[in-house]
């Protein structure tokens, strides 16, 4: 039998028909290929069709714009003080503290900054919280300018609560079909803030500009030359600021053990437990209900761990105390439509009860149920160059460690792996960023202040059993991380052309005295009960007698007069009566003593119509209380409850806060160049970035150019003196400075 | 060779056409859809499906930088860099499934072309019969002779050339399934040739090398004859609303195959 012959050409052609179609299209060989080389094939030259074309387009088009642009602008950077600005966010951190640990030698970097340029208090925003500070820093106004006072407001024409940051709602137009409502339109979102950002402005200059996790940036506004992810108040994909879930076998009568969230009580066979999910509503079935997921949980036979299978998503393996990847959700809302999310999973135990922790769904940034991001694809891009990442506004799950539902150890880790996401984002940017302005907020700082601030003070209500040595160093260590962090964004500007600031809206103090203004007023005979046998309202004013009720207390800073019209139900006439009860509330709420200590729960009051003088100070709650540290609306007011005692024990982990008189709790100013004004306010920064882009501050932006624009301007230089803030560090009950240095700096 | 032939041409003549062949579209919609999802399921799990999807994310990562930072020409460049890195890098993950895939999908499309790309002469049509001599075959081409069956007369003289080839121009007087024999230096060598009646698969070549694969539709010619290959030229088959011939059925099938693939991927869970 003769050797089987092969022709150079038909092997030629063999090769080519296997691996050469790419390269010789030509011929009916290559369609023997079929789908396997017709999917890379089909991808590959769609991919590089694509790139090039985008390439090109944007090659040959740039020589056009940019002389567009030098007509339109001239040199952006013609009169600039500096390239590039990278502004560090750090919500909630705290002068004080940050003076401490320096001083114990823990942030090296901070010291860094502050030594070769400045580190001052930086003057908050009333009321001082997070929402009002970031929109002032976003704006350059007050509140009375943007029109955020709290994170709630109440609704004038029904006393309910809504959001002071977002509109959210449906589609309004849908059509009609059976079982279904096909929406015609997007869901109606708009954010309420007002005014304008202030990389707006850069934007239209042609300065480019990332924003990462700014709040109150959602929905994100459109603006020319930059990037944007939104930050506080974008919603879970329930539509929520944070709905977490939790599983588990434990109940009590049947019923879930825990409150808040969505507790859902399993039934276990063996070691196989099946249940489900709940995801957002269902706006496209007719007959509404939730949407939800069918998962089923097998615990493996060592008791170590557990098998989570949800339809849809790959299997995960679950291990005691440890939180899981990103899983994407992907709920089915008919019609071939799927929505997707996405959660983390923390396994808590598995014996005696199988407990079992979800994070809210956040939504996928990979596939963003609603825009999260301008331009929207900007969203996607970070999820696919970093992975998938937190995308809720209040990312932290504070609910849930206040609820005890999991411990201080869930939190932390929790916060810290999405403090990890930011990181990576922000040193991603900066990277990138070689001019222009570069923006991020990390919440961290604040977040892990709220919940551990107890572990300060040992005297602290909220300790009362609970751990209260494990996480006494969580603050610290999370400020070594923020110091370790701007140690790495110092590496990465290491040029004259780049102004690096680290800012925070607000500092820290004690928690530990609620005082229900509501329930102040109604013992002071300005809030009445409609059942006037009864002296406690259910929520958000369930009960409240509108007719004779002349103030009422709502969110954590804000009393409202039920001013006529402006509340449906008002009965304060405007004029002499409106102003002389402001002026009676004001003075009578100054001198409010806590019958447990004997001393006065509260600094100042502040009279919006008197403080503010924009445009919006008619929407402003009518008096901002401006409390003392350790003291804050306790929960039930800051939910329209009128409780049975005025001033209780704050009990709960959120130990730590910062809703008080603005004077206590000041923010940080870290810059690498010295600043030219003693004492910097947030509602500089904005005004002070324009001026270092060679722009000039626009006339309705209140703040002032805080860095010298000549060098002999330069005097204020160096660390902060920590015996010239008024309580920030040195919080009522809190061991922070050492009461000998605390008596020598006159500080009580 | 000829046993796969046989095997495989008795198993496809079985499960295509069982309409019979005038009803092309069935067989022609069916097969390269179930090849597609065939492919799929290959190519799940020969692939690494992991670093597929992994590369495509940074593909479509650096697709939607060049959007992003398009005001920084450098930027641009180096993301344009990136993906045809990691464009090559993606097709370097796409080679084992394919190498994998070729064979059933080659097999495939081979009974498709036999069963469709072509039609049989019409009565009284003039077709080429063409015959190549091996290279070290000892035959000259002048002891090449053809014997024609009742039905079929010769319309021309033989033509040899000096390399080895002979043509001879053949008329189909008659319908019928007819044998033309090739004597070659007294080696008898037959060529079907398929004249008027129903559309039917019919011979079109016989091939001595491992290329009779693709050419199912007669016996290959045994190894170590004389004879390299002999062919009639043959009237394309029609297909009414899809692309005809042996290139049209080929491109339909992959694009057809590619399609069906792309729109079940992720029904059966595969990242493409």
């Amino acid at each position: 039998m003769k050797a089987l012959e092969i022709r150079p050409a038909a092997a030629a052609r063999t090769l080519g028909v296997a691996f050469g179609v790419f390269v010789f299209g030509a011929g009916n060989a290559h369609g023997y290929i079929g789908p396997g080389a017709g999917f890379a094939l089909g991808g590959s030259m769609l991919v590089l069709l694509v790139t090039f074309a985008l390439a090109f387009a944007i090659l040959a088009t740039w020589p056009i714009r940019l002389v567009v642009r030098l007509i339109r602008v001239g040199n952006p950077y013609k009169n600039a003080l500096t390239k590039r600005v990278v502004i560090l966010g750090l919500d909630g951190m705290d002068p004080g503290l940050t003076t401490k640990f320096i001083r114990e030698g823990r942030l090296p970097n901070f010291q860094k900054l502050a030594e070769r340029g400045v580190f001052r208090p930086l003057d908050t925003s009333l009321p001082s919280m997070s929402p009002v500070a970031w929109s002032t820093f976003a704006t350059g106004t007050d509140a009375s300018h943007h029109g955020i006072y709290d994170f709630l407001t109440r609704d004038p024409c029904t006393y309910g609560p809504m959001l002071s940051s977002t509109h959210l709602g449906s589609a309004k137009k849908v059509l009609n079909i059976g079982r279904y409502l096909v929406p015609l339109e997007k869901p109606r979102m708009k954010l309420l803030q007002k005014s304008q950002h202030f990389w707006k402005l850069l934007g239209d200059k042609h300065i480019f500009s990332v924003i990462q996790r700014v709040p109150i940036t959602f929905p994100p506004v459109p603006f020319k030359n930059g990037l944007l992810l939104s930050g506080m108040c974008v919603p879970d994909l329930r539509g929520s600021q944070g709905t977490f879930s939790f599983f588990s076998t434990e109940s009590e009568a049947g019923k879930a053990k825990f409150i808040g969230g969505e507790q859902t009580v399993l039934r276990r066979k063996g070691r196989v437990i099946r249940s489900r999910l709940v995801g957002p509503d269902h706006t496209v079935l007719a007959s509404g209900g939730r949407m939800t997921l069918p998962f089923t949980l097998t615990i493996a036979e060592d008791g170590g761990s557990a098998r989570l299978e949800i339809d849809g998503a790959e299997a995960v393996s679950l291990k005691i105390g440890e939180y899981s990847d990103w899983i994407e959700l992907r709920f089915k809302a008919g019609l071939g439509i799927r929505v997707s999310g996405i959660a983390k999973f923390y396994l808590i135990s598995v014996s005696p009860h199988v407990n079992l922790y979800m994070t809210p769904i956040h939504i996928d940034p990979e596939n963003p149920a609603m825009p999260i991001s301008h331009p929207e694809v900007y969203a996607i891009y970070l999820a696919k160059k970093q992975g998938k990442f937190a995308t809720l506004g209040l990312a932290e799950d504070t609910w849930s460690l206040n609820n005890r539902v999991i411990d201080e150890k869930i939190f932390f880790d929790q916060a810290m792996s999405i403090y990890e996401e930011r990181e990576r984002m922000f040193l991603d940017a900066v990277k990138q960023s070689k001019s222009g302005l570069v923006t991020t907020v990390f919440d961290t700082t604040d977040r892990i202040q709220h919940m551990f601030y107890r572990y300060l003070d040992p005297t602290h209500p909220a300790n009362a059993g609970k751990d209260t040595e494990e996480w006494k160093d969580a603050i610290g260590q999370v400020y070594e991380r923020v110091d370790a962090l701007v140690g790495k964004v110092w590496n990465l500007i290491e040029d004259p052309n780049t102004v690096f600031m680290v800012i925070s809206d607000h500092g820290f103090t004690n928690f530990r005295r609620g005082v229900n203004i509501n329930s102040w007023l109604r013992d002071n005979g300005y809030l009445f009960l409609k059942d006037e046998n009864r002296r406690t309202s259910g929520e958000y004013f369930d009960g409240i007698d509108w007719s004779r009720t002349r103030a009422f207390a709502l969110g954590l800073t804000g009393i409202f007069i039920n001013r006529k019209g402006r509340e449906k139900s008002g009965i304060v006439a405007e004029g002499a009566e409106y102003r002389q009860l402001v002026q009676e509330l004001a003075q009578k709420l100054e001198q409010m003593i806590d019958p447990a200590t004997g001393k006065g729960c509260v600094r100042r009051v502040a009279i919006s119509q008197q403080f503010f003088r924009g445009p919006y100070r008619f929407d402003a709650p009518d008096l901002l209380v401006g409390w003392e540290g350790g003291y804050r609306n306790s929960w039930e007011c800051a939910t329209g409850q009128v409780t049975e005692e005025v001033i209780t024990d704050n009990t709960r982990s959120w130990s730590g806060d910062h809703c008080v008189d603005p004077s206590i709790v000041p923010g940080v100013f870290f810059c690498n160049r010295a600043a030219s004004e003693e004492k910097p306010r947030l509602i500089d920064i904005p005004a002070s970035v324009m001026r270092l882009f060679g722009q000039e501050i626009p006339r309705y932006m209140q703040g002032r150019m805080i860095l010298p624009e000549e060098p002999a301007d330069a005097t204020v230089r160096g660390m902060l003196d920590p015996t010239t803030l008024e309580q920030s560090g040195a919080a009522p009950g809190a061991l922070i400075f050492p009461p000998v240095e605390r008596r020598a700096s006159g500080q009580s | 060779m000829q046993t796969y032939n046989d095997v495989a041409g008795a198993i496809f003549d079985f499960l295509l056409a069982p309409f019979g062949h005038d009803f092309a579209l069935f067989d022609l919609v069916l097969w390269p859809a179930v090849m597609g999802v065939a492919a799929l399921q290959v190519y799940k799990h020969v692939s690494n499906q992991r670093a597929i999807a992994r590369v495509k994310k940074q593909i479509s990562m650096h697709l939607l930088e060049i959007r992003l930072f398009r005001n920084d020409i450098a930027q641009v460049l180096k993301s344009t860099g990136a993906i045809l890195v990691k464009n090559t890098v993606y097709i370097g993950h796409n080679l084992l499934p394919m190498a994998v895939m070729l064979v059933p999908m080659v097999a495939v499309m081979v009974q498709l072309v036999a069963h469709y790309a072509y039609a049989p002469s019409r009565p009284g049509s003039v077709e080429l019969l063409h015959l190549t001599l091996a290279p070290t075959a000892s035959v000259s081409p002048r002891d090449v002779s053809l014997k024609l069956p009742p039905g079929v007369t010769l319309d021309a003289p033989a033509v040899r050339t000096a390399d080895g080839q002979v043509f001879w121009r053949v008329r189909a007087e008659q319908p019928g399934d007819h044998v033309l024999q090739v004597s070659v230096g007294g080696e008898i060598f037959e060529k079907g040739w398929a004249v008027g009646g129903e559309p039917r698969k019919v011979p079109v070549k016989r091939l001595r090398s491992w290329e009779a694969l693709l050419y199912p539709g007669e016996a290959a010619i045994p190894s170590g004859a004389p004879v390299l290959s002999l062919e009639l030229g043959m009237n394309v088959r029609p297909l009414a609303y899809l692309p005809d011939g042996e290139l049209g059925i080929l491109i339909w099938a992959m694009v057809l195959s590619m399609l069906a693939g792309f729109a079940l991927k992720d029904l059966f869970g595969v990242t493409l």
